[in-house]
């Protein structure tokens, strides 16, 4: 008896360091990404995505070489149930940086749970590169304070004022349309959900559109929750505009989409409909939601760059959805391979040294950023895509294929852009 | 013999009588003790971090429990109280420069003024009518958040420029959960005086205490205050502890999670929605997200539907509370002198009364 418990012990103790070093040795070397965000909505499971494909790409390929060692990129799925309670985004980042130990973080969406995760992250020097808020607060902190906000990246969407930018390009094809075709003088309704990141592109419209001779006849402001906006586009359709720009993050968008094709306001509509970019609108809106056009980052038939076909062809297989400017983390994670790269380092320090140097060409565009660590919008950078929906596609209708953008500049212009159209009943009103 | 052997010898003794007698007290002892000493064992950050939200949340609930469940004064909207306290302390952090130890018990005096705001008019309303009144407050005051942005932030908060409560997270630690013990002392010792008698008679028959020469309105007035006032000193240490105020500390959703946990942990008895906290919070913050993590990551990022459940749950099968249930268990009372006596008693500790069996 004694030589049989003997001999299992022996047999139980050599197979337990076997399987320690079979372990140990089949273990490579790894850096944690964790990929932060709303897990149970729509954006988180973009972050997601995004991330996940880079990573299995960049795996397959052999990982990120740093001196003569290799690492293979682990992800780590950090729900920050913020849209629910940015308190657990907080708690959420904390966990993933002392408990998961990652390296890194890329995500977020809600501007409150961003501004908060950036503080968690800066607080432990770990980089942070955001894909999903456009909140201008968290660069204006790099320039304020860097050494302690250096850590902190903004891959996608652009800022607030490269979005109000955009926006004002955009409505300036539109208002050009409206002169040739309607033969009418621009009028411009705002129609901006009540929040802060709006509040500068509703200043500026203000400011700025009346000088581009668009007229601007009045500014409506719905909750970002808002089910019923036909009040507000009544009063728009009174005051005599011919144009609304939207600047709607919320499920307004949708409410809007939805009423605004069902009442037939006469005034197309342009500017930012987060909802609208999303492949389900024209199902949400009950097939209302025809010819709202937003500006977004990626278009199903739009190659940004000869890198972005083969990312939406594998993005639309595995979701079955276009990807939203939350699948940013693909080519964030891109970025931060190739800056590890030339850091040769893992040092954060090093990382952001290099970080701070890319010039990337992605899926969205050519990535630069900028002093305060902004990703760079404009001709010959990342200029994001303004899309229509046309008979229930997306479709990409900017930067327009006549070359009329940048005026001045070398023209921009990608494969698959269509002409952008004037709702039927628009022109039917005004002509 | 000396007079510290003395004193021991005091203390020893009233242990024995008064504390190992009761499984309930013996546990509060050990987990007081256990907390205490929690540090020496772990100071892995995000558990300190989870340990110190849990006390101050068991703060908050228990707040709720001194205004809706002893006086029964149903209140939708305590989120009000703390978040009142949020932003007084906030602001008076970042633009005044007062330090945390000025700016908590500012922000709780805030905090008993909107307790003093509120009770004023919704003092002519009972039941259903007060509660929904009582849930107006707080999205009055986030409408008022979002209004002025320049001052408060407005939707993304103050996060930057506040002081932090400690300057680490174990000092952190000792300055919550002894906060959390002392308040949770003083509330419960509240609840063991004649105020407390009064809150119940107010809870029971609000129209015979009134005809027993007992002024109702102040009292309600005074429950609205003092339970403004913990709420408040809850909303303080958060707001210096996470650095950041947001308006999310005014929404419903945390009002109605002080309901859930003192519902939970069994009504009118402060020490239960204490004890809710301090069993789901953490069960659900750290216990379901770390190590179910690892078994299965989809389960995990249901924390919130298995919250559910385990309330739901024990509502089922202990509808006055978890802690309540436990109690009943284990304790009764004499029917002669009304001390407590641990169940499997057959006569009374102080008394010898025949106990119930």
């Amino acid at each position: 008896m004694k030589w049989l418990i003997r001999g299992a012990t022996l047999l139980l103790v050599a197979s337990l360091i076997l399987t320690a070093l079979g372990c140990a040795g089949e273990e490579a070397k790894q850096i944690k990404v964790g990929v932060i965000g709303p897990m149970e909505f729509q954006m988180g499971k973009h972050h997601w995505m995004g991330a996940t494909l880079a990573a299995d790409e960049i795996n397959e390929a052999g990982g990120i070489q740093v001196g003569d060692e290799t690492y293979k990129i682990k992800l780590v799925k950090v729900d920050s149930n913020e849209l629910l309670s940015p308190t657990d985004a907080t708690s959420a980042a904390e966990k993933a940086i002392t408990v998961d130990k990652v390296d890194i973080l890329m995500g977020t969406i809600r501007s409150e749970a961003a501004l908060a995760v950036q503080e968690v992250a800066m607080d432990s020097q770990t980089i942070f590169m955001v894909c999903g808020s456009s909140e201008t607060k968290m660069s204006d902190k790099v320039a304020e304070d860097y050494e302690r906000y250096k850590y902190w990246f903004r891959v996608t969407p652009f800022n607030n004022t490269y979005l109000g930018q955009m926006n004002f390009t955009l409505v300036g094809m539109v208002a050009q349309k409206v002169g040739t075709q309607l033969l009418k003088a621009p009028k411009l309704a705002v129609l901006a959900e009540k929040a802060s990141w709006t509040e500068a592109i509703v200043g500026a419209a203000q400011a700025i559109l009346p000088t581009k001779g668009i007229q601007v006849v009045g500014v409506w402001q719905p909750s970002a929750e808002a089910t019923n906006v036909s009040a507000e586009l009544t009063a728009i359709k009174d005051s005599g505009a011919n144009m609304i720009m939207t600047a709607l993050s919320g499920t307004v968008g949708i409410a809007y989409g939805r009423t605004w094709g069902e009442m037939k306001i006469p005034a197309a509509s342009v500017g930012i409909n987060v909802m609208a970019q999303a492949d389900s609108f024209v199902d949400n809106t009950g097939g209302f939601g025809n010819y709202e056009m937003t500006l977004n980052v990626y278009a199903r038939d739009v190659d940004l760059t000869e890198k972005t076909a083969a990312f939406m062809d594998a993005f639309i297989d595995e979701m079955g959805e276009t990807p939203t400017y939350n699948a940013g983390t693909y080519d964030a994670l891109y970025i931060l391979k190739a800056a590890i790269e030339r850091a040769d380092s893992l040092e954060q320090d090093d990382i952001v040294a290099e970080l701070e140097k890319t010039d990337y060409v992605g899926t969205g565009g050519r990535f630069v950023f900028s002093a305060k660590h902004d990703v760079t919008w404009g001709p010959g950078y990342v200029t994001g895509v303004g899309v229509q929906w046309q008979d229930g596609e997306l479709k990409g209708v900017w930067p327009p294929a006549d070359g009329s953008w940048p005026v001045g500049g070398p023209s921009v212009t990608y494969e698959g852009i269509v002409p952008y159209q004037l709702p039927p009943w628009v022109i039917d009103y005004w002509t | 013999m000396s007079v510290a052997a003395a004193y021991a010898a005091r203390w020893l003794r009233l242990l024995k009588d008064e504390v190992f007698v009761l499984p309930a007290r013996t546990v509060l002892l050990a987990v007081c003790a256990f907390l205490l000493l929690f540090p020496l064992i772990s100071q892995e950050p995000f558990l300190l971090r989870v340990l110190i939200l849990a006390a101050i949340f068991a703060i908050f609930a228990a707040s709720w429990d001194l205004l809706s469940g002893f006086t029964g004064q149903i209140n939708f909207g305590h989120a009000l109280f703390f978040g009142v306290a949020v932003y007084t302390s906030a602001l008076l952090n970042r633009n005044v420069g007062l330090p945390p130890w000025a700016t908590i018990p500012l922000g709780a005096a805030a905090a008993v003024l909107a307790g003093l705001l509120v009770g004023l008019p919704c003092l002519r309303l009972r039941g259903t009518y007060l509660a929904f009144a009582t849930l107006a407050f707080p999205l009055i005051l986030l409408g008022v958040v979002y209004a002025l942005p320049r001052f408060t932030q407005g939707e993304l908060g103050i996060n930057d420029g506040i002081d932090p409560l400690a300057g680490s997270r174990v000092a952190s630690y000792y300055i919550a959960i002894p906060s959390m013990m002392v308040l949770g002392f003083i509330m419960w010792k509240i609840t063991d005086s004649k105020i407390g008698l009064i809150f119940h008679a107010i809870r029971e028959d609000e129209v015979t205490a009134r005809a027993s020469g007992i002024n109702t309105t102040r009292y309600k007035l005074l429950a609205f205050c003092l339970s403004g006032l913990f709420a408040g000193i809850a909303g303080g240490l958060y707001v210096h502890f996470l650095k950041s105020a947001s308006p999310s500390t005014l929404q419903l959703l945390l009002s109605f999670q002080a309901i859930i946990w003192a519902v939970f942990g069994g009504m009118a008895t402060i020490y239960g929605p204490m004890a809710g906290v301090l069993i789901l919070y953490p069960l659900t913050e750290y216990v379901l997200i770390r190590y179910l993590a690892e078994f299965s990551e989809e389960f995990a990022q249901r924390k919130l539907l298995i919250f559910a459940c385990i309330v739901l749950l024990v509502l089922l099968f202990m509808p006055r509370g978890l802690i309540t249930w436990l109690r009943d268990k284990t304790e009764k009372i004499c029917p002669r002198c009304k001390l407590q006596n641990v169940a499997w008693r057959q006569k009374c500790r102080v008394c010898t009364a025949e106990l119930a069996r």
